[in-house]
């Protein structure tokens, strides 16, 4: 026996209702927050924000794979490891030991355009942390012993996400054809023999170039008077003298001409397929309509791709999508993980007709509308947090030009219209413009032919 | 400043369901946290993952939409719902924003009282969940290997079954196993809803006592979990993944439960031990040898002691070198202790840590379901910061004796390439090999089947 359903209010059309919530919502905290740009050219950012007794530590530094050179990939994320192995003051593993002792944890991850140092910590540590993390930026030491190690740890990190990864495997062989010209070619992590041959020449040179304030931006957010939290930047960091401009990537990646194909044959059950097609800039004014198209492909169970692909046709076990959003144009990639025995051939075949449809229709306004309320929900969720509003504050600073643009964000969603999308989509979905990767078991056959055409 | 329960208000339905109500303000969002009593441990012990399909096919159609009408309505509105099952509980949750809380209740009412369980949509669920075991084991092997662990700590304790089934499980799986389930252990009586955020709570009470005040109890006893016997001696897995460049290893034994009293004192130690950077299992799997990237231990609570475990990885031929560093520390544990200084270091960490998993509404929601699941109370989070403080070096000690397994009891698993490590695995006990393509997590040791124990 069931009891009776509970009527929804009448008369509310969701589709419209919810667009116009999207509309209505204003992300508050604009006025609250607090910036200064310190005498050697470094930026700092703070949220005050007192849900709990804590603070969230974003420190950005504008140096990813993006700034390396042939033989020395990978040295950008080698030097995240670095950061926390010594200085002048503080013997390798003193950072983390005088951390924790003060209630704090930390991170770090880089890009190909960034590198970035997290620390979570009670309010309690603030002086502390600020200490610790201008300390690494004035004095890191090198020793050769402990580099010597941490080649090791990174070595084992490769292993993990790409050596025995089907999908971290493919994705690095795709990236490094998707681009001639450009660094983003190289993987973040380090191509294997240049992780075993860095001096430290190479390193004392990056982090003279790249850790220098004016190349930083700091961002809190969380219990903090921002008063205070500026004064003890400008106590800390302001010492570090700043350092002649990075050199500028200058490299422009050319016109892609024609599809590029990568076959990979490893044992493996399940085959992979990748589509690396060139996309915009972050700071691109088509931006919010290049996110909106993102997750109308494939964000959810009635995205359309995965509909088509996985629930209707059932050629993929699951799709997904990401945009690399860096300082230089980069890739949209869209991947299918594909069931075991499959034809790659056929999955891109079936993902093509679908693609075919977007770059020339675009989508509904009911999917623009479904993509609007998704990357709404998704904007709040990650500012209910001080880790994520500490990130989307730095995001928006370095990426977008300035932070309090992360205020305007519900406004470029809500902007978007059916017309911009499928702009962006004809101009994206060409397949002239894309790598396509392929990952098979080595007993399959697929069509070795078509695989190479395109080369 | 320290982090309590909020304010919240928690009602009893008649028949039995708690619903415990929570509003939050900062963000125009709405979560709900539904938690079923039931999950892996009503599973056929022949099929697990009946409670996992069930719990992806609540989503897949309910009331009077199809999967298709289910997600356009969910996700047309920018909302989310997410189901899944885990060893003791079917979980049901999702977020929406605060407009549209009234949808939000209506689609989890069709959802838990109403789902239509088509067994066309099961089937391409169950089809679909086998291709994404075997593609994680070509990409994540380390993701999976607890699941192997547990089988082979485990054997046929329901612990040991893998939470979403196996490729073999997952195949028998017919439309009658999760009729079943859901005719026997779905009902009021199993029924913990929390509702957070920006709701308004008078609308959220009446509505929910509408939808669930008066479904029926479930109709089979709940099933009553047997405490898992430890594991006396050493014996090895190895999980044979040819050609693969590192070896990803486990190390475990059964643990404590939920309501361990010595809770604050077994974070401490597993704090030092495996639970932060500078512990000593990463300090010397990383910091100090460069053998791998990471180092890991923790404690599975339970309503019956589940597992403790330590995790790490190391390429193929150092193998032996760090799975002797993984046991000596171990063994260094018990017998070395702690010290005052490193329990106050420790203390400060997780002092300092914790408010940042209590901090949305969604982790409250968490949070308030456990409490009830597991008949803990608020003082479980209000006086945690005592019961921390209050630790000292004798109690640390009594844990490390309690929960924490010797190193010459444990269960080891190892996925690598078994050409390569084989021997060196065989120094630690009686090893039963198996490979990383066969459908199932456990071997002959738990079927008694032989014939699948492969180069042995």
């Amino acid at each position: 026996m069931s009891p009776p359903p509970v009527p929804l209010a009448a008369g509310i059309d969701p589709w419209r209702a919810a667009g116009a919530a999207s509309r209505r919502l204003q992300v508050s905290g604009r006025d609250a927050v607090r910036e200064a740009t310190l005498a050697n050219g470094m930026r700092v950012i703070v949220w005050p924000v007192r849900n709990i007794p804590n603070i969230a530590l974003y420190n950005w530094v504008r140096a990813g794979s993006r700034n390396e050179m042939p033989g020395a990939t990978g040295l950008a994320h080698f030097f995240e490891h670095m950061m926390f192995n010594g200085t002048s003051r503080h013997r390798p593993g003193e950072f983390d030991r005088l951390m924790e002792a003060e209630g704090g944890a930390n991170n770090a991850f880089t890009s190909d355009d960034v590198t970035v140092y997290q620390d979570w910590f009670p309010a309690s540590a603030l002086e502390r942390v600020l200490d610790l993390e201008s300390d690494r930026v004035a004095r890191l030491a090198f020793i050769p012993e402990v580099i010597e190690s941490e080649r090791g740890v990174v070595a084992s990190e490769r292993r993990l996400r790409v050596d025995d990864n089907s999908h971290g495997l493919l994705a690095e062989q795709v990236q490094a054809t998707a681009f001639v010209a450009h660094p983003y070619r190289f993987p973040t992590i380090g191509w294997p023999a240049d992780i075993q041959s860095w001096r430290l020449e190479d390193l004392q040179a990056f982090y003279r170039t790249y850790y220098a304030p004016n190349n930083l931006t700091l961002a809190l957010a969380g219990d903090v008077d921002p008063e205070r939290a500026l004064a003890l930047a400008r106590r800390f960091f302001e010492p570090i003298p700043a350092q002649p401009a990075p050199p500028p990537v200058r490299a422009v990646e050319p016109e892609q001409l024609c599809e590029r194909r990568v076959l990979i044959r490893r044992q493996a059950q399940t085959p992979l397929l990748q589509c690396a097609y060139k996309a915009p800039s972050a700071a691109d004014p088509r931006a919010p309509a290049v996110s909106l198209l993102l997750c109308a492909l494939v964000e959810g169970d009635a995205s359309r791709l995965h509909r088509a692909l996985v629930e209707d046709r059932q050629v993929a076990i699951e799709v997904g999508g990401h945009w690399q959003e860096g300082f230089d144009p980069g890739l949209l990639w869209l991947s299918l993980a594909l069931p075991a025995g499959a034809d790659p051939e056929e999955g891109l075949a079936a993902l093509d007709a679908e693609l075919a449809v977007i770059a020339a229709e675009g989508v509904t306004e009911a999917e623009l509308e479904r993509a609007r309320n998704l990357s709404t929900v998704g904007l709040w969720k990650r500012l209910a947090s001080i880790d994520g509003k500490a990130q989307l504050l730095g995001e928006y600073e370095v990426f977008h030009g300035h932070w309090s643009r992360l205020f305007d964000a519900p406004g470029e969603i809500a902007d978007v219209s059916t017309d911009m999308l499928r702009a962006v989509a004809a101009e994206i979905l060409d397949p002239r413009r894309r790598t396509v990767g392929v990952l098979v078991p080595p007993q399959s056959s697929p069509d070795d032919a078509a695989a190479s055409a395109g080369q | 400043m320290t982090v309590r329960v909020p304010e919240h208000e928690r009602l009893s339905l008649g028949n039995g369901v708690a619903l415990v109500l929570m509003p939050r303000r900062d963000v125009p969002l709405v979560t709900f946290n539904a938690v079923l009593r039931g999950g892996t441990l009503c599973d056929p012990s022949s099929r697990p993952g009946v409670a996992s399909l069930l719990a992806a096919l609540l989503e897949k159609g309910a009331g009077d939409r199809n999967a298709y009408a289910f997600a356009d309505v969910v996700e047309g509105v920018g909302g989310s719902f997410g189901a899944g099952a885990g060893p003791e509980t079917i979980g049901v949750r999702g977020q929406f924003l605060a407009r549209d809380q009234q949808l939000m209740l209506e689609l989890l009412a069709d959802v838990l009282l109403r789902p239509l369980l088509e067994e066309e949509e099961l089937r391409e669920l169950a089809a679909r969940q086998v291709e994404l075991i075997r593609a994680a084991k070509d990409s994540d092997p380390a993701e999976l290997i607890g699941t192997y662990g547990r089988a082979f700590l485990f054997g046929e304790h329901p612990y040991g079954r893998p939470v979403f089934g196996s490729e073999a499980s997952l195949a028998a799986i017919d439309r009658e196993d999760v009729g079943r389930y859901y005719d026997g252990q779905f009902g009021g009586d199993r029924l913990i809803l929390v509702l957070a955020g920006d709701i308004d709570a008078d609308l959220m009470a009446r509505m929910a006592a509408d939808s669930f005040s008066r479904w029926p109890q479930a109709a089979a006893p709940p099933p009553v979990l047997a405490r898992p016997r430890p594991l006396a001696g050493r014996r090895v897995l190895l999980v044979d993944f040819p050609g693969s460049a590192q070896t990803y290893f486990w190390v475990g034994n059964v643990g404590v439960d939920k309501r361990y009293p010595r809770r604050a004192a077994l974070d401490l130690v597993n704090t030092l031990f495996g639970g932060r950077f500078t512990s000593l299992l990463n300090t010397e799997l990383r910091i100090k040898s460069g053998l791998s990237y990471g180092a890991r231990s923790s404690f599975a609570r339970g309503s019956v002691p589940g597992e403790f475990s330590l995790r790490s990885f190391a390429q193929t031929e150092n193998t032996g070198r760090a799975l002797d560093i993984a046991l000596r520390t171990l063994d260094r544990l018990r017998t070395e202790g702690v010290s005052r200084e490193m329990l106050d270091s420790a203390r400060a960490y997780t002092l300092g840590q914790y408010p940042l998993g209590l901090e949305t509404a969604a982790d409250w929601a968490s949070m308030l379901a456990d409490l009830e699941l597991y008949g803990l109370g608020r003082t479980y989070v209000d006086d945690y910061p005592a019961q921390l403080a209050a630790v000292g070096v004798a109690e640390a000690h009594a844990v490390i004796e309690e929960a924490f397994p010797a190193a010459d009891a444990v269960a080891i698993v190892a996925i690598g390439d078994a050409s390569r490590i084989r021997a060196a695995l065989g120094e630690y006990g009686p090893v039963s090999q198996m490979a990383l393509t066969d459908p199932e997590f456990s071997g002959w040791w738990a079927s008694g089947d032989e014939s699948r124990s492969r180069g042995g």
